[in-house]
């Protein structure tokens, strides 16, 4: 039961350090981006919001099946 | 975690949360679109304006993959999916209708043993917070995108799986599973971890919570709006790749 509880946190907890690290890389090239061309502001944000769904779902995916493991619906 | 009624049919389980969810994001949607294309005129005004502007956000979704001709034929499939999972995906962030059950319900799949764990029986959810709505939504495009692709140019379709190298066949073929798998895990899971968590959030002492769940909810209903956009994107991308095949 509480090895259970310990594979969803840590599940959780690797997802929330992946999507730091993972936002972190994009959102400092985005403001490299402005600082270079600051007229493609519009432009770049969008792009980023796009790329930023895509990197965050991974980790959520993580944290989803972390949740589900927690509540002990699987595993 | 909240209980919800299930009903079995001809030997398979429907969640009847799902089907609540799903027509009512279908009927809202139908009846906004509706309202919105009413009365059209060739100066549009008001409503109508919303819709077009509605109708160029979406066709520019389309076109990144493919030649402008050949995009328009898919704008009405990337609307009603853009349409069908925002608004899908924002009724779970607003609507919660959740009831008490006092004692076990067969009928609806409320067991003893359920009981045991919560009394809480969610009525009403977002649909696309459900694994099995969104697979069968992924497993669409797939469809769609290789029967589109396989009757425009049958050759180039087949002569995808063999490039660059013909040795390279096993991966092509991962590629082409990993494709719908991640496609609906990537909306379930982002709209289901942000429902457990207002579920969370609303069940601890409010005076603690009260703060995070506001940020959290306006967080969700960003999450949702990128998700639906990027969910419509990624299946135009995959349609594109096999039609535009050379």
């Amino acid at each position: 039961m509480s090895l259970t509880i310990l594979a969803g946190a840590i599940m959780i907890a690797l997802g929330a350090l992946a999507a730091g690290i993972g936002d972190s890389i994009l959102f400092a090239r985005y403001m490299e981006g402005i600082a270079r061309q600051p007229e493609a502001q519009g432009k770049l944000f969008g792009q980023t919001m796009i790329l930023f769904g895509l990197i965050e779902a991974l980790p959520i995916i993580s944290i989803a099946f972390g949740i589900l493991v927690l509540f002990g619906i699987i595993g | 975690m909240e209980l919800t009624p299930k009903v079995t049919f001809l030997g398979m389980t429907f969640d009847l949360t799902v089907i609540i969810g799903s027509i009512a994001a279908a009927l809202i949607v139908f009846l906004f679109v509706l309202f919105l294309t009413r009365n059209l005129s060739v100066r549009p005004s008001g409503k109508q304006a919303v819709m077009e502007y509605v109708l160029d956000f979406i066709s520019g979704m389309t076109g990144i993959m493919m030649e402008k001709k050949e995009s328009l034929k898919y704008v009405s499939f990337a609307l009603t999916t853009f349409l069908f999972i925002l608004i899908s995906n924002l009724l779970g962030v607003v609507v919660i209708v959740t009831a008490e059950a006092h004692g076990p319900i067969p009928s609806l799949g409320i067991t003893e043993a359920l009981l045991q764990t919560t009394h809480e029986v969610s009525w009403f959810k977002s649909p696309t917070s459900d694994l099995n709505v969104t697979i069968a939504m992924a497993g669409a495009v797939f469809l769609y995108s290789h029967l589109a692709g396989l009757f425009k140019h049958p050759l180039a379709y087949a002569r995808e799986y063999v490039k660059p190298y013909w040795w390279l066949f096993p991966f092509v073929i991962i590629d082409e599973i990993s494709k719908p798998v991640t496609h609906a895990a990537r909306l379930w899971a982002n709209i289901f971890a942000g429902e457990v968590l207002i579920l969370i959030l609303r069940g601890a002492t409010l005076y603690f919570t009260a703060l995070p769940l506001l940020v959290w909810i306006g967080f969700s209903v960003f999450v949702g709006c990128i998700q639906a956009y990027i969910f419509t994107v990624l299946a135009m991308v995959y349609i594109g790749q096999k039609v535009s095949a050379e």
